[in-house]
């Protein structure tokens, strides 16, 4: 039997999985490693960069908050006056538990991955709203260009804090860039403005020894494909099934693999059941295929929203494991 | 092309630093008021429809919207009464416990595009808040409501509930990540619409 990294690269490499990859097992998060304060169940929270979240008891995350008292940008042509990065340096102690993790594990069953979050393209609508961010791509690009450069210099001072203390295998990286039915933005805008800052980004990993990227986008970004591959993203997860993801993997197989294909807002709801589950699972299973695709929700951690549904879709790729392989 | 064709054509593309200027010159040249609105809201059904279709993306909405915004401002103080449309009040707002306001926003946006005074509620707006804003406002015929999770869908069954036990005889358009067609229509809704454009479209439907 191979082992969880194993099957993985078997999978995304058109080779010999001997079963599906279950949702994010091929990935060991060391979640102990230092980021910025990101916001709780219940809690309103001032991040680190002026941001004010709140996240309603009760409910499923947190939400940037964009009145006139809480937006931290209110005009993207004053962006150096107002925008102040922090410092991507953490003291050694803080970074501790994170190394004794990574290296507690055995990188031949699974990937010591680093999760990064927020996004450049969730940075910008977090700090001035999505409304004024989008607007601002057409209206000052030449602002908008700056400020994405500079949220990039960011990512990467503390892509290198990472590198240098965990050597990760993996990067698990949130970017939202559309909604369930369109990307945000143009694939023209995207490859405007975004593409070359994540070609930095993930270059400078893939430079760096992290073998596998991982982007979180659970959204339509079908026509963002090609620029995922060109940025060297490994496996898009998140994909939901607006996208059509087995033309997906006919068409790009092989360049990169597809990581979803069942809607979380489907199975992950108050009123699930083990056989809503399976049958999405099954669909799912059945119609990607067994290489290039990992079955598993668009939610981008490894966990459900509501208690036994992540376990209840692990039994549910296990049995269609055996029915396949 | 004449002016008002242009005035139109520009707002399709987002120019509001043109269009005032424009709306100013179809009116020198003598067009009416309710004329150059008029295309300019066949304009904004033209951005709707091409957002439904994929064509065009987010930004492209929000800069056509604007500049839409932009010609009203010239035409305001020369339209009959308050410039108020004949579509009448929409009352828009995410449902309680639910903080998503993007999608509400855009929706709100084309709505107020199509010719309805709009009178937005925010996110985290309990049931009675609704009904309360259709009795404060002035000729609503439109109620939208949004929810964007899993766990707030039974806010917006109880939203469409309540507004339709208050008897006031106002319709109901729902929509949301979330939410189906067959949702809508379980929880009493008199529409559904996927996106922003279309729910413009559903509007004008359902209040004709």
């Amino acid at each position: 039997m191979l082992t969880k990294r194993q099957n993985l690269m078997e999978t995304i490499k058109g080779g010999k999985p001997d079963r599906f990859v279950k949702q994010y097992e091929y990935m060991n998060f060391i979640m102990e490693a230092p980021m910025g304060a990101m916001v709780g169940p219940g809690q309103t929270i001032v991040n680190d960069w002026g941001i004010t979240f709140t996240w309603p008891e009760g409910q499923l995350g947190g939400f940037p908050v964009h009145d006139d008292e809480h937006k931290v940008l209110k005009d993207i042509t004053e962006w150096r006056k107002f925008v102040k990065a922090p410092s991507a340096i953490y003291p050694e102690e803080r970074w501790a538990a994170a190394i004794e993790h990574a290296n507690s594990i055995d990188r031949n069953e699974e990937f010591v991955t680093c999760f990064v979050a927020p996004g450049i393209f969730e940075m910008t609508h977090h700090l001035m709203s999505m409304e004024d961010a989008l607007m601002a791509l057409y209206e000052e690009p030449e602002d908008m260009h700056d400020l994405i450069d500079y949220l990039v210099e960011y990512e990467l001072a503390y892509a290198k804090q990472i590198v240098d203390h965990l050597h990760p295998d993996c990067i698990f990286h949130h970017d939202d860039w559309g909604s369930q039915r369109s990307s945000f933005v143009s694939p023209e805008m995207f490859e405007e403005f975004f593409l070359p800052a994540y070609k930095k980004i993930y270059g400078f990993y893939k430079a760096n020894g992290v073998e596998l990227i991982v982007h979180h986008s659970d959204s339509y970004a079908a026509n963002l494909v090609p620029f995922m591959i060109e940025m060297g993203i490994d496996i898009w997860q998140g994909v939901m099934t607006t996208n059509n993801v087995p033309e997906l993997i006919k068409k790009y197989g092989g360049q990169i693999s597809f990581m979803g294909d069942i809607d979380s807002g489907v199975v992950d709801f108050p009123g699930w059941t083990p056989e809503i589950i399976f049958e999405k699972t099954k669909e799912a299973c059945e119609s990607c295929g067994k290489l290039y695709f990992i079955p598993g929700a668009s939610h981008g951690l490894n966990f459900g929203c509501f208690p036994g549904v992540y376990e209840s879709n692990d039994e549910a790729i296990d049995k269609m494991s055996k029915e396949m392989f | 092309m004449s002016k008002i064709e242009d005035v139109k054509a520009k707002v399709e593309i987002g120019k509001s630093k043109l269009v005032p200027g424009l709306v100013q010159e179809a009116l020198d040249e003598g067009n009416k008021p309710e004329d150059i609105l008029q295309a300019m809201v066949d304009s904004m059904s033209v951005v709707g429809e091409k957002f439904s279709a994929g064509e065009i993306f987010v930004p492209e909405m929000l800069i056509a919207a604007k500049a839409m915004s932009k010609g009203v401002d010239v035409l305001r103080p020369l339209l009959a009464g308050d410039g108020a449309s004949s579509l009448g009040t929409c009352v828009i707002g995410t449902v309680a416990g639910d903080l998503h306001d993007i999608g509400k926003n855009l929706v709100a946006m084309m709505i107020e595009s199509a010719g309805f005074t709009v009178v937005d509620l925010g996110v985290d707006v309990p049931a009675d808040k609704f009904v309360a804003a259709i009795k404060e406002n002035e000729n609503v015929t439109l109620v939208a409501c949004s929810g964007l999770l899993t766990t707030t869908m039974p806010a917006l069954k109880e939203a469409v509930a309540t507004i339709k036990a208050s008897g006031l005889n106002v319709k109901v358009i729902v929509g949301g990540a979330p939410v189906t067609p067959e949702y809508a229509a379980e929880i009493g809704a008199d529409a559904y619409a996927p996106d922003a454009g279309s729910a413009a479209v559903k509007a004008k439907e359902i209040v004709a």
